[in-house]
């Protein structure tokens, strides 16, 4: 079996600097993606092949890329990428497959920074093509160099929507509208304090201002989409806004006429390793629903078992890179090096402290002001990969079907390729709304291996003894019940 | 949570401790029949084997007693298909069921040969007839046996079907309500449950891994084990497999669905129990399971496994249901224990239906007497 001191899960902002960090001090890493390329979303490379004669990143994020990348090649550390950790049989040996190889890998300590992805809003309209999320607009222009079409609106709740439409409009699009649905600007003095505490990004979201303004881009808040519309692909966009009572009201409906259009509703933390691996986890609406508990050195309930990143709670990439170093240095203390001086690691846990209170500024500024709910329709797809709609999840509640797991097997949602990431969360608030009970309070289906879908040819790869048969088949093979 | 099931009746002509396949059959032939019946699920309906299981309806893996019930249950599970109202999956593509060592041949052959002799159509092929009616079979086949009555249903779709098809016949589906005490009474029995009390001139008791318990509370002993069967499935993939597929180790079923996706099984046990209540993936014993599919079907290399789960499935110690009235009670009667309980479960409740309304049964039970442990017992105690 192969085997590691450190491995780490996801060769993103958190995942390369606790490499960078744990490497110094001579621990053996092996880091984990399932991307072909390092980087995870915000620092993504263009494949090898491609060449561009425009820079898009700023100098400076590319700078940081590149110092981070270089852990890659010091010895001691492995980079497995395109590879998914598919099964964690317990928490020291992780099992792998990818075009690379296959296997068990065995690891004293084992870091998740699988990042997170976008939060899945259903509303009508909203599997046609030309509807793009914010994190699949980043992904086409820092992994593809493209944008998804000509005339965008970008709308939804959160941060990343100014990023979004700062991309579409340096990358040659239109974007008539930027449709914030929380009030913000009302919200903006209560919380400048806080957000002070990160003055770079603010400086950031004001030249985001400057740029819309020059572009003629119209910002208006208090309102969300409710629809897509068109044939083949996205050719209006149905807005409304919503009420001081959190309702959307439909009589003030506008359509605005697009070939793209741009949602965000904010990220969601990937905690299926944490579901695997057994960690406790908690309910933080703000921080993007269920998360791991972790203590003051960044560690899951597990023993040995880290959590950093957007994966741990969505803080964004600045926060990643302190919480990776962080990890770093504690894991190589915990292997007998170094492991750090204490005035780098105060200075890192100072600086977190500090990005917590400008979290908690952006957490306000943003408070969803509708349930999201309100926009899904009947015939609106709630999974899109087995093609459910609302209607057919009513259709067996009013047969009685009353939990995830009854309507998941009746109507199949959740069963598809993409293993339920983007509708169970929907469905467990649907119940919860039926239920008058909190989401976290609804019964999540049991995360069982594999996370991914992964290739049968490899885990034949794996050594394990020749299978045992039965002396008769037919006699009980488990325990008495009583 | 909300639900919409029922709430307990205070009284009732039969009550069916048990909500899941075998509960349900019951349930479906005694309501048809004009009886009064309300089932009393501890949890969910179909929340535990019924809906975990692989759906496999093969006649040739059964051992001999229990061959003729099975005949019965594929007649019915064809039955349900068209009068259910809305599909159970049900298809009948016939089974193969391969041996894949030369020691192993001999013991399908035997085993081929005892079922010829119960009247099932078992035909041998050896090797060559083998790979030239399935040629995606792997070369590690060294014969198998053809029987053109194996099939499959979905867990998935009959649940669904049988629960609201129930309903719809007039029985009662009482959820969350476990049962805490079952009480003799004059003209039958008080079943305590955590959602109220009901009263019953009949018992039925297909409680799975359950029984026992209950079995418990009326002086019976119904020894039970619980298997913790794994099942993965894959991603859609292009017609690959014509038929169920099992093996004479008892060790792989196999069977492409519908919608292209391919059910592997085998009874490879998972970590956890009934008494923990867990039930997940062993990872080695997956890995295992996963290498005995292929060498029987080795295309399967190039599919991805997209979802696995494990199911309870609770078994005799003699793997022979227990099917009939239990001994001292006139009017209990238990359906539960049987090596593939998800097949015989129709058949099971047809039985129970023809004991309880004419006091004999259509087909030889007395071998799944749910006696034949408390026998023991006190016979053990006397000497």
């Amino acid at each position: 079996m192969k085997s590691t001191s450190l491995a780490i899960l996801g060769a993103g902002p958190a995942g390369l600097a606790a490499a960078s960090e744990a490497a110094r001090y001579g621990i053996g890493v092996t880091i984990i993606d399932d991307n072909a390329l390092p980087g995870g979303q915000y620092f993504r490379q263009m494949p090898r092949t491609f060449r561009h004669t425009t820079a898009t990143s700023s100098d400076k994020d590319r700078k940081r890329a590149a110092a981070l990348f270089e852990v890659l090649q010091q010895p001691g550390v492995e980079f497995l990428s395109e590879t998914v950790v598919w099964d964690i049989p317990d928490e020291h040996r992780l099992a792998y497959s990818g075009p690379h190889g296959a296997g068990l890998l065995q690891a004293e300590m084992v870091l998740v920074s699988a990042g997170a992805y976008d939060r899945p809003v259903p509303f009508p309209g909203w599997t046609l093509p030309g509807v793009v999320t914010c994190g699949g607009l980043q992904n086409l222009l820092k992994g593809q160099r493209m944008i998804p079409g000509r005339r965008a609106v970008v709308a939804g709740n959160g941060p990343l929507l100014l990023v979004a439409t700062a991309t579409l409009l340096r990358g040659g699009a239109i974007v008539p509208e930027v449709v914030e649905a929380a009030p913000v600007l009302r919200r903006l003095p209560s919380q400048l304090w806080r957000l002070a505490a990160a003055p770079k990004i603010m400086r950031q979201a004001i030249e985001y201002g400057a740029l819309m303004v020059r572009h003629g881009t119209r910002f208006t808040t208090g309102e969300t989409v409710i629809e897509a519309l068109g044939e083949d692909a996205v050719q209006e966009v149905v807005l409304a806004p919503i009420d001081e009572r959190g309702q959307v009201n439909r009589a003030r409906r506008r359509t605005v006429p697009v070939d793209t259009l741009v949602v965000g509703f904010g990220l969601r933390p990937s905690i299926e390793l944490f579901q695997l691996l057994g960690c406790a986890l908690r309910f933080d609406r703000m921080s993007g629903g269920w998360l791991p508990v972790r203590n003051v050195d960044l560690e899951t309930s597990r023993p040995n078992v880290f959590a950093a990143g957007d994966g741990a709670g969505i803080g964004g990439v600045e926060r990643a890179l302190a919480e990776g170093r962080l990890v770093g240095m504690l894991a190589a203390r915990r292997l007998g090096r170094a492991g750090g001086d204490g005035g780098t690691e105060r200075k890192l846990r100072a600086s977190l402290t500090r990005m917590d209170r400008f979290r908690t500024g952006l957490e306000r500024l943003y408070r969803p002001p509708c349930s999201y709910l309100d926009l899904v329709t009947p015939k609106t797809t709630i999974c899109r990969c087995e093609e459910v709609s609302f209607d057919d999840i009513e259709t067996w509640r009013s047969r009685g079907l009353a939990t995830g797991t009854a309507l998941k097997a009746a109507t199949r949602i959740g069963m598809g390729r993409c293993q339920g990431r983007n509708c169970l969360a929907t469905l467990a608030e649907l119940l919860a709304r039926e239920g008058s009970v909190p989401v976290e309070s609804v019964p999540m289906p049991r995360v069982r291996p594999p996370l991914r879908p992964v290739l049968i040819g490899d885990l034949l790869q794996e050594d394990s003894p020749p299978p045992h048969l039965p002396d008769d088949p037919h006699l009980p093979r488990g325990e008495p019940v009583s | 949570m909300a639900t919409d099931w029922d709430t307990m009746p205070t009284n009732t002509e039969i009550a069916i401790i048990g909500g899941g396949v075998a509960g349900l059959c019951a349930a479906w032939f005694l309501a048809r029949a004009e009886h009064q019946v309300t089932i009393v699920e501890r949890a969910e309906p179909w929340g535990e084997a019924s809906g975990a299981n692989a759906g496999t309806l093969s006649l040739q893996v059964k051992i001999r007693p229990v061959l003729a019930l099975a005949h019965r249950a594929l007649l019915l599970w064809e039955e349900f298909e068209a009068t259910m109202g809305t599909s159970v999956g049900f298809a009948r593509p016939g089974g193969l069921r391969v041996a894949t060592s030369d020691a192993l041949a001999d013991a399908l052959r035997r085993s081929a040969d005892r079922q010829r002799e119960e009247g099932c159509d078992t035909q041998w092929l050896d090797r060559d007839a083998a790979h030239e009616l399935a040629p995606w079979l792997g070369p590690s086949v060294q014969a198998a046996t053809l029987c053109h009555d194996d099939g499959f249903s979905s867990p998935l779709l009959a649940g669904p079907a049988l629960i609201d098809a129930v309903r719809r016949a007039g029985a009662k589906l009482v959820s969350n309500a476990a049962v805490d005490a079952v009480e003799r009474q004059a003209d039958g029995f008080r079943l305590v449950t955590t959602d109220g009390a009901i009263a019953c001139k009949i018992l039925v008791i297909a409680a799975g891994p359950g029984t026992t318990r209950i079995g418990q509370m009326l002086g019976v002993n119904l020894p039970l084990y619980a298997d913790v069967d794994m099942l993965s499935v894959t991603e859609p993939a292009p017609p690959l497999l014509d038929r169920v597929v099992t093996h004479i180790g008892g060790v792989l079923s196999l069977k492409q669905h519908p919608n292209g996706t391919i059910l592997i099984g085998g009874g490879w046990q998972g970590r956890g129990g009934y008494r923990s209540g867990r039930k997940d993936i062993d990872h080695d014993r997956f890995v295992q399971n996963l290498r005995v599919a292929t060498e029987t079907v080795p295309e399967l290399r190039r599919l991805r496994i997209v979802r696995a789960w494990a199911g309870f499935e609770a078994v005799a110690p003699d793997a022979l249901p227990y099917l009939g009235r239990l001994p001292g009670d006139k009017n209990a009667y238990v359906a539960a224990g049987a090596r593939g309980g998800y097949h015989l479960a129709p058949v099971q409740g047809l039985l129970l239906s023809e004991l309880i309304r004419d006091g004999a049964a259509s087909l030889p039970i007395s071998a799944f007497d749910p006696g034949r442990y408390t026998a023991i017992v006190q016979h053990a105690r006397t000497t």
